[in-house]
C-alpha cells in the first residue's frame, strides 16, 4: 500500500522513499514508524507523525512511499 | 532604501574572531544571534526567516567577535539559495561555528552537524528550544551527547536567555578543532546518537498540542480559521476605528491643527506659502493627520496580530491546510506567509520568498501581491475612506481584489511553464510567543514604517500643496478629464490621487477623502488606487529580484486594470444602483 491511502490511527513503516533531497534532508526514509494525523482535501498533503515531530508530505511524493501497517 | 536588509555596515575588527552561527531552519538562531550581539534581527516560527546573512559584534570582558547569523539549512549540497549562501560563508573560513541544534528534533539536525565537522573548524554545540522539548516529555542527555560529538554542547532556552552567558564565554574559550567522526551512514550514525541521548516520556499532551493537531485537520482547522480571521479584522478594524476616532484624530483636530494654524496665521500673511504650509493640502497639517492619525492605528494593530500569529507558528499549518486550494493557482501551501505578509508591506514578503519558491513561484506570488494585495497603509485608507460610508463598500472592495488575486492566479498558474514543486514541510512548534520578543518586533515594524513612510508622504503631500495651490491642478485636471470624468465619473480634482499613487500606494486614496464623494465614487476611486501602481519600494524590489522586463510587465499590467476595472465597476454599480 502507498503512504497516500494510508489510514488514520494505524501505525506503518516506511519504504521505498524517493531520492529527494529536501525529503531526505528532513529526515523522512525507509524503515521509520509512522502515524498517520490528516490527509488534506483537495488533493492537499498527508500529515505523518515521526516520534514527536509533524510532517506535511505532499500527495505527488506520497503516492510513491510504500507504507507496511504495524500490528 | 530598503533596510529590511541588514548586511554588514559593520567596520570589521581585524584581530577578532570570526565565528558562524549555523544550524537547521527555525531552529532559533536569529534569537540567539540578537541575545549574543544585542541587536534586532527579524525572528519567526517557520523556515526560512533570514533569507541573507546578518553580522553582528559579540563583546564579551574586553574582548570581541565577528558572529555572522547565517541561513537555516538541512545540508551542505548547495540545493538551495541559502545553502549556496552557508557554503560560501565556509569555505571563506572561520574561526569557530557555533551550530545550533533543535532539542525537539534532534535526529534531523545532528545530519548537518556531522556535515560541519569536515571542515576542521572548532564548534561548539547549542542545544535550543530545550524548554519545548521538556514540554513534549523528551529529555536529553547534554554530556553524553558531548561525548559523542567529541566538541562542548549547551543547553539553552534562546527567547528567556538561558544558557547564553555561558555560551558567550564558550565563544571565546574554544580552540579546539573536532576531529570528524568516522560515519558509514549519517542517517543511522544520527538516528543511533539521538537514540541513546534522548530519553522520551510520555507526559500529558498538553492543550497546545492538541490545538496544534486542531490547526491541521481540516474539520477544525476550517472553523479555527474563521475564528482567527474574525478576530484579526475585529482587532484592526474596529480597534483602528476606535483608537483612531477616540484618541488620535480629537488629538490631531482639538489640539493639533488648531495650535499649528493660529501659530502660523499670527505672523504669516495669507499668501501662497502660507496655503501650501496650513491650507487646504497644508503640508504641516496632512503631514501629521494623515500618517499619525488615519494610518498608523491600522498599521500598528495589523502588525501586533500578523506578529503573534507569525511566533506561534500558526502559519505553516495554515499552509498545510490550504495546500490544495493554494495549488488551484499554482503555488505550494506555504506561500500563504509572503501572500499574508503582503498585506503588511510588499518589500518583506518579496524578499520573503527568495528562501522557499522556485522561479516561478515567486513570479506567481510577487505578481499577485503586487497587483491586488492592498498593504496595511493602503488598508488603512481604505478603512478610513470606505468604512465609515458603509461597511458594504469596503467588503466590496476587497471582495475585488480577491477575486482578481484568483483568476490572475489561475491565468498565471496556466501562462507560465513548468509545474509547482511538492510541499515538503515540517510543521514547527505551536508557541506561546515569547512578549518581549514580540513587542520588540513590532516596534521594529512601526519604527521602520514611519521611517520610510515620512519622506515619501512629506514629498507627496508638498507635492499635492503645490499643484492645487498654484493652480497647476486645473491644468492636470482638464488635461485628464476624459479618462478620471468620462471614463471613471469622478470629479476633476480627483486626478490628484492619480498624481499621488505613484508616489505611495495609500496617498492614491487619502485625497479622495475630502472630496464628497458618492459611494460609487468612492468605490471607483478605491479600485483604481487598489491596482494603479505598486509604491516606489517595490518597483526597486521588483527590479533588483527579477529581471527589469517582469517589473515592468507586472506594472503595465496593474495599472491597466485600475483604469479597465475601475470604469468597468463604476458602469456596472450606477447601472444597478
Ligand atoms: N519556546 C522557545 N522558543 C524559541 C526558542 N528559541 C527560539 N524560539 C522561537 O523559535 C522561532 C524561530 O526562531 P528564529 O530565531 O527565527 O529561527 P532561525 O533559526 O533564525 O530560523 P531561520 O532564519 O528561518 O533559519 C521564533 O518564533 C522564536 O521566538 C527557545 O529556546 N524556546
Ligand atoms: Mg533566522
Amino acid at each position: 500500500m502507498h503512504l497516500y491511502a494510508c489510514k488514520k490511527k494505524q501505525c506503518y513503516i516506511l519504504n521505498n522513499c524517493p531520492k529527494d533531497v529536501l525529503l531526505n534532508a528532513i529526515g523522512v526514509r525507509d524503515g521509520l514508524q509512522v502515524s498517520i494525523v490528516t490527509k488534506q482535501p483537495m488533493g492537499g498533503p498527508i500529515v505523518i507523525r515521526i516520534k514527536k515531530r509533524e510532517i506535511a508530505i505532499d500527495k505527488s511524493l506520497a503516492c510513491m512511499i510504500t507504507a507496511l501497517a504495524v500490528t | 532604501m530598503d533596510c529590511h536588509q541588514t548586511k554588514s555596515n559593520i567596520k570589521h575588527p581585524h584581530d577578532a574572531k570570526r565565528v558562524l552561527l549555523m544550524g537547521n531552519p527555525n531552529v532559533g538562531k536569529s534569537v540567539i544571534f540578537n541575545r549574543l550581539t544585542g541587536l534586532d534581527v527579524v525572528t519567526a516560527n517557520y523556515t526560512g526567516t533570514t533569507v541573507s546573512y546578518h553580522e553582528g559584534l559579540i563583546r564579551h570582558q574586553g574582548d570581541q567577535a565577528l558572529l555572522i547569523d547565517v541561513p537555516g539549512i538541512y545540508g551542505l549540497n548547495a540545493q538551495s539559495k541559502a545553502e549556496e549562501v552557508a557554503v560560501h560563508m565556509l569555505n571563506d573560513g572561520a574561526d569557530l561555528i557555533i551550530c545550533v541544534l533543535d532539542a525537539t528534533h534532534l535526529e534531523r539536525n545532528l545530519h548537518l552537524a556531522f556535515d560541519l565537522q569536515n571542515y576542521a573548524i572548532p564548534i561548539v554545540y547549542v542545544l535550543n528550544l530545550s524548554d519545548v522539548a521538556k514540554r513534549k516529555g523528551i529529555d536529553i542527555d547534554c554530556d553524553l551527547l558531548s561525548k559523542y560529538l567529541n566538541a562542548p554542547v549547551f543547553e539553552t532556552v534562546a527567547v528567556k536567555n538561558i544558557g547564553i552567558d555561558l555560551l558567550k564565554d564558550a565563544v571565546f574559550k574554544t580552540h579546539q578543532t573536532t576531529p570528524p567522526l568516522t560515519i558509514e551512514d549519517p542517517y543511522d550514525k544520527s538516528r543511533e546518537i539521538a537514540d541513546n541521548v534522548t530519553k522520551e516520556t510520555d507526559v500529558e499532551i498538553r492543550f497546545i498540542e492538541r490545538l496544534s493537531e486542531w490547526c491541521i485537520k481540516p474539520k477544525t482547522g476550517i472553523p479555527i480559521l474563521f475564528l482567527v480571521l474574525m478576530l484579526a479584522l475585529g482587532i484592526i478594524v474596529g480597534g483602528g476605528k476606535t483608537l483612531r476616532s477616540l484618541l488620535l484624530l480629537p488629538l490631531v483636530n482639538n489640539y493639533y491643527i488648531p495650535f499649528i494654524t493660529t501659530l502660523f496665521e499670527g505672523f504669516l500673511p495669507d499668501n501662497l506659502l502660507r496655503n501650501i504650509l496650513i491650507g487646504e493640502f497644508g503640508v504641516l497639517i496632512k503631514m501629521i493627520e494623515w500618517p499619525f492619525a488615519l494610518i498608523l492605528p491600522y498599521v500598528l494593530l495589523f502588525y501586533i496580530v500578523f506578529s503573534f500569529l507569525e511566533d506561534s507558528g500558526y502559519l505553516p499549518r495554515l499552509g498545510v491546510l490550504m495546500d490544495g486550494l493554494f495549488r488551484k493557482i499554482g503555488l505550494p501551501g506555504n506561500n500563504i506567509i509572503p501572500f499574508i505578509l503582503g498585506y503588511g508591506c510588499a518589500v518583506p514578503a518579496i524578499l520573503g520568498t527568495r528562501a522557499s519558491g522556485s522561479h516561478r513561484e515567486r513570479v506567481i506570488v510577487v505578481s499577485l501581491i503586487a497587483i491586488a494585495v492592498p498593504c496595511t497603509a493602503q488598508t488603512g485608507a481604505f478603512i478610513t475612506l470606505l468604512g465609515d460610508r458603509s461597511i458594504f463598500a469596503l467588503i466590496f472592495v476587497y471582495m475585488i481584489s480577491f477575486t482578481t488575486i484568483v483568476l490572475t492566479g489561475i491565468v498565471l498558474n496556466r501562462v507560465l511553464k513548468g509545474k509547482s514543486r511538492p510541499l515538503i514541510l515540517e510543521i514547527p512548534n505551536l508557541l506561546m510567543p515569547d512578549m518581549r520578543s514580540l513587542g520588540k518586533k513590532i516596534w521594529i515594524k512601526i519604527k521602520h514604517f514611519i521611517l520610510e513612510a515620512q519622506v515619501p508622504m512629506f514629498l507627496g503631500i508638498l507635492l499635492a500643496a503645490l499643484i492645487t495651490e498654484t493652480g497647476a491642478l486645473d491644468v492636470i485636471g482638464t488635461f485628464l478629464e476624459p479618462l478620471v470624468v468620462g471614463w471613471l465619473d469622478l470629479p476633476k480634482e480627483a486626478s490628484l490621487s492619480l498624481l499621488l499613487g505613484v508616489v505611495r500606494r495609500e496617498l492614491a486614496v487619502m485625497p479622495l477623502l475630502e472630496m464628497n464623494l458618492t459611494t460609487v465614487q468612492l468605490i471607483t476611486g478605491s479600485v483604481v488606487a487598489l491596482f494603479y501602481l505598486p509604491c516606489i519600494s517595490v518597483l526597486f524590489i521588483l527590479v533588483k529580484e527579477f529581471k527589469i522586463k517582469i517589473a515592468l510587465l507586472i506594472a503595465f499590467s496593474t495599472f491597466i486594470m485600475a483604469f479597465l476595472f475601475g470604469g468597468l465597476i463604476q458602469l456596472l454599480l450606477n447601472l444597478v444602483m
